[in-house]
């Protein structure tokens, strides 16, 4: 593989290129991360935004509110700057870029659940409310199952916007594509110009993004109600 | 019929078929209507009767036979049909006013885009028709103000302000509530007065036989029947008529 | 417990003057990159109708995938490091900013904005067509007024979206409002403050930019609420 590439490159840029590549699984464990950890926050939130009892919703109204407004790059900035400063504790970039992208992934989760919660007709829980069944079990067994078919293409589809977002988490020092493919654009190397690093970092982004969002729009087509 | 192509008759079809795909909607229908003549066009859904008027004035084409329309043929290449059009008017079933623009812009877009009107004039040709149509205190509102029976006087009053020769309706009272069809029957009524060339998809049985110079009868794609009102409804000559008549009366 | 210094921003005039700085070049800058970026979006979306050649709307499609399939700091350091060096020319950096703002900007409105030239009704345009209109006004008079209504909110909700991303040009050196930020807490350490104070005001400003969203609604879009 490696000479492969070496061969079709020449072995400065096969070099490059793997370092990159390598790089760029930082990206992909933050993303998995981000996106499994979000999507389990975002699930309660959604769960807690439709329940019957009153504070518990404006609890997920307000958590859902608050982090769809902060900007993803002030998310980072505070967890990853911000707080040690302030507690005078000690908090590696990894740690601060997965708590940023997992808060920043569920507050806009839950956002799309629940509209996919709320656009199954009212009909079915007054069904389900007519045959004797609490909350829970409506929920579970009839209006999440019709809820998954209009949610799953917009999940898939901001599964795309969480790896872009892990781009941002350069610049409290993760160590993923974005910040090698910035270090190799400014080492002033010949054959490492910005022109030819930043398109194949791009080119190496759209390799994970793109598949997703084709994914995406083809659940949209096949899942979208008859 | 000869290939007459000048004015004698507002539309002229010989042998038109139409497809979608592999599916034939038109099986070569022959049809002439001339000059200020009404003619209704009935028949069961799916039988063709709005593909027919819709191909005459290209909003579908055909693909085999002749269409002439005020003395032009349409063809898949025609140039001008522009100028075919612009002597058409189409009021649809579902209306189709522009939702955004006023009672009175819908009427004066089109003079002033397409006739080049001034603004004034426009204005008053609009006012003129929306009078003709009993409606001209709505002039300000939006579409969406109005109900169905007046959203449809609107866009005949629309059409009109074309002044165009041929009018053609394609099923004007099918979307409407059933209190708000005469409204708009007795608009299309007092238009056949003025001897208007007409071209009417319709199921509304009495208007045919108050208005109708001749009534056609189609199935499946095809003319099944063409008849005066007076015997169209009394004797029809063919079973699937009766079969037809007998189902709506 | 918490010993909150937010005076250790308020004291010094020139942390006060950056920030007020920072909030206009932000508003400047992403305002500016909506409005073109609306333009080019429209192209784009125009590009995709049936009626264009298939190379064009070839073309359209791949730009838009291309940039909403790759971060937008990535097209920020292109445009600001590597086109320079392509056109051997400098440009002001604030001008990069605006121009991969744009670009970024155009792809997202141009999805919406087709998705709502779709869902203008097809009699909308027959319609149009029985009156003779030409394709032109067609597209210009009757499908774009109903499409910008019908995605308006979509629109307005993509714009926070990407205006919340655009603090990404300070990293080139752009003194927007994050730039501001950065270099305060660089200076009085008080980065946890000073960064509540940043999110605050992109907060008020997100606000400022929904009200407008709403007040065009309400006003260019009067027709689709009258009944």
């Amino acid at each position: 593989m490696t000479e492969l590439l070496q061969l079709l490159l020449g072995e400065f840029h096969a070099k490059m290129l793997l370092v990159l590549l390598s790089a760029t699984q930082w990206t992909i464990y933050l993303s998995l991360t981000a996106f499994i950890g979000g999507g389990l926050i975002g699930l309660l939130f959604t769960v807690l935004k439709i329940s019957p009892i009153g504070w518990l919703r404006r609890l997920a109204t307000a958590y859902i509110w608050l982090f769809q407004s902060i900007p993803l790059l002030m998310l980072l900035f505070l967890t990853g700057l911000g707080i040690p400063a302030f507690f005078k504790i000690d908090v590696p970039a990894w740690l601060a870029a997965t708590v940023s992208l997992t808060l920043f992934t569920s507050a806009y989760m839950s956002e799309v659940w629940r509209g996919a919660l709320e656009s199954v007709p009212k009909g079915q829980w007054e069904g389900g409310r007519a045959l004797g069944l609490g909350f829970n079990w409506i929920l579970y067994s009839i209006v999440a199952p019709q809820a998954l078919r209009i949610a799953t293409p917009p999940t898939v589809g901001f599964m795309v916007q969480v790896i872009k977002g892990t781009s941002m988490a350069y610049i409290i020092d993760y160590n993923d594509l974005m910040r090698w493919g910035k270090k190799i654009a400014n080492s002033q190397l010949d054959g490492a110009e910005p022109y030819i690093v930043y398109p194949v970092v791009a080119l190496i982004y759209f390799g994970l993004c793109f598949p997703l969002s084709q994914w995406s729009k083809s659940l949209e087509k096949t899942m979208s109600p008859k | 019929m000869t290939e007459d192509t000048n004015t004698g008759s507002a539309v002229v079809v010989e042998g038109m078929s139409k497809f979608f795909g592999d599916f034939q909607a038109l099986y070569d229908i022959d049809l002439t209507v001339d000059y200020g003549e009404r003619v209704v066009i009935c028949g069961p859904s799916g039988s063709g009767k709005s593909t027919l008027i819709r191909c005459l004035n290209q909003l579908e084409t055909h693909q085999q036979g002749t269409v002439v329309v005020n003395g032009t043929e349409l063809s898949e290449n025609t140039k001008n049909i522009e100028d075919v059009r612009r002597n058409i008017g189409m009021v649809f079933q579902s209306f189709n006013l522009f939702p955004h623009l006023s009672v009175l812009d819908n009427c004066v877009l089109a003079q002033r885009r397409m006739l080049k009107k001034p603004k004034a004039a426009a204005r008053a040709t609009a006012m003129k028709y929306l009078e003709q149509v009993k409606i001209p205190e709505q002039r300000d509102k939006f579409p969406g103000q109005l109900s169905g029976g007046q959203q449809q006087r609107v866009a005949i009053a629309r059409a009109l302000c074309l002044e165009p020769q041929i009018m053609l309706f394609d099923e004007p009272t099918s979307a409407l509530d059933p209190e708000m069809v005469n409204e708009v029957l007795d608009t299309m009524i007092g238009l056949a007065e003025t001897g208007m060339t007409m071209i009417c998809v319709t199921h509304e049985m009495g208007f045919a036989r108050q208005v109708a110079d001749r009534i056609i009868f189609m199935d499946s794609g095809r003319i099944v029947e063409v008849n005066e009102p007076e015997i169209f409804f009394t004797n029809p000559q063919h079973e699937r008529t009766k079969t037809f008549l007998g189902q709506i009366l | 417990m918490f010993d909150f210094r937010f005076y250790e921003i308020w004291r010094e005039p020139d942390f006060i003057d950056r920030l007020i700085n920072g909030v206009w070049v932000s508003v400047e800058l992403s305002t500016a990159g909506g409005v073109f970026g609306l333009i080019m979006g429209l192209t784009l979306a125009a590009a995709q109708s049936s009626v264009s050649p298939s190379v064009l709307r070839y073309a359209s499609i791949s730009y838009i995938e291309g940039i909403r399939n790759t971060p937008f700091i990535v097209q920020l350091f292109f445009v600001t490091f590597g086109l320079p060096l392509i056109f051997n020319y400098r440009w002001p950096f604030e001008a990069s900013a605006l121009l991969a703002i744009v670009l970024n900007f155009s792809a997202y409105f141009a999805e919406v904005l087709r998705a709502g030239i779709e869902s203008v009704h097809r009699g909308q345009i027959e319609a149009a067509q029985s009156l003779c209109l030409t394709r032109r006004q067609t597209f210009f008079d009757i499908v774009l007024p109903q499409a910008f209504a019908n995605v308006w909110p979509s629109l307005t909700s993509q714009f926070v979206f990407l205006f919340l991303t655009t603090g990404l040009i300070s990293e080139i050196g752009v003194e927007d409002l994050t730039w501001s930020g950065r270099y305060i807490a660089d200076r009085n350490f008080r980065d946890f403050e000073v960064f509540i104070v940043l999110t605050l005001l992109y907060v008020l400003i997100v606000f400022g930019y929904k009200a407008i969203f709403s007040l065009v609604q309400r006003f260019a879009f009067r027709w689709r609420v009258a009944r």
